[in-house]
């Protein structure tokens, strides 16, 4: 299902050099088999709390795509992050209109998490919004005590977004307004 | 967490108030990891601590009192809420002009909901706390054009 990435080199300096974190977006990746018809087989239900509100597949329900995604990207996504990569985990994510994920930075003691990403998927109604957001952050006293918005990466089809995670990872969804942003999204493990 | 307690903030409620304040001098708050939202600090108010004291039969002392102003875009995580003490009562009275359709104070215990408070200009919600219990103010949808919620939110002891 999955191809591996071109031009690593290129990649790897783009990683070094992004602001406000360390992130890396290919666009026009598109998967070797038919993966919309693959998604077709799972269902997605609704999830919501303070900070979220999305629809997206159980979260191991599709850990066999996951397992190749990781098998294919993981090599060459230490090469361009210098990272040890293993393992990935994945879930299909629907946002509708209202639909958003708050400002928040994936790291969480003890999850292990090295890399986000973020894979754009076609829809048959272009979203409005549903814009990954990336924050600039300063850290004092192990909080962070200024933040502010930095870099915008639209949900474009086929583009995978890749990026760090770190306790100043911080990043959001911006609410979709209107349309369908369809996706998948997971991290990588060590 | 104790029976007791678990029973305490089963009790919450809302309640028709008359309460209406119009304030201004509001600070923005910007830590978005936590929350997006306007902020001023005001008086203890008497009308409120009356509402305390016809829903818990004693009179209690104020001891925190603030304004909240929330408009499209703004949000409270729980993870921004501010330890409760044992026993306090704590009182919402929303002077939204007017109502907005999704935009609620929710009171978790060990994170589930147990208390959803709408926006409905004209009410006040009372609601028992503790150490066990957080609020978040959820998101205020941009799908709402013009959507502003007011809450005053006091503390009483």
């Amino acid at each position: 299902m999955w191809q591996p990435l071109r031009d690593i080199a290129p990649l790897a300096e783009a990683w070094r050099t992004a602001e406000p974190f360390p992130h890396v977006v290919v666009d026009d990746y598109t998967p070797a088999g038919d993966l919309m018809t693959a998604l077709d087989d799972f269902g997605v239900n609704r999830y919501e709390s303070d900070l979220f509100a999305f629809e997206a597949t159980a979260p191991d329900a599709l850990d066999p795509l996951a397992a190749g995604f990781a098998a294919t990207l993981g090599p060459q996504l230490a090469q361009i992050t210098g990272k040890r990569i293993r393992s990935a985990d994945m879930r299909a994510y629907a946002y509708r209109p209202g639909h958003y994920l708050l400002p928040h930075t994936d790291h969480q003691d003890g999850l292990e998490r090295v890399l986000a990403y973020a894979y754009y998927l076609p829809t048959p109604e272009p979203p409005r919004g549903g814009e990954l957001e990336l924050y600039r952050c300063t850290v004092t006293g192990g909080t962070l005590a200024t933040i502010e918005p930095a870099h915008v990466i639209e949900p474009a089809p086929w583009r995978l977004a890749v990026f760090d995670v770190s306790a100043v990872s911080l990043h959001q969804v911006r609410e979709v307004l209107a349309g369908l942003r369809l996706s998948l999204a997971g991290w990588f493990y060590p | 967490m104790s029976l007791d307690e678990l029973l305490a903030t089963r009790s919450a409620i809302i309640v028709k108030t008359d309460v209406r304040a119009a304030f201004t001098g509001f600070a923005r708050y910007r830590l978005y990891d936590r929350g997006s939202y306007e902020w001023l600090d005001v008086p203890a108010d008497d009308r409120l601590g009356t509402i305390v004291e016809a829903f818990c039969g004693e009179r209690k002392r104020c001891v925190a009192s603030r304004v909240l102003r929330l408009v499209p875009g703004d949000y409270v995580l729980a993870r921004h809420d501010p330890v409760r003490e044992r026993g306090t009562i704590e009182v919402v009275v929303d002077l939204s002009p007017a109502p907005v359709e999704g935009a609620e104070v929710q009171y978790r215990q060990h994170g589930q909901v147990f208390f959803r408070m709408p926006c409905e200009p004209g009410t006040a919600a009372v609601v028992p706390c503790g150490p066990t219990v957080t609020a978040n103010h959820s998101y205020v949808s941009k799908l709402r054009t013009g959507g502003e919620v007011v809450r005053w939110i006091a503390v009483f002891a």
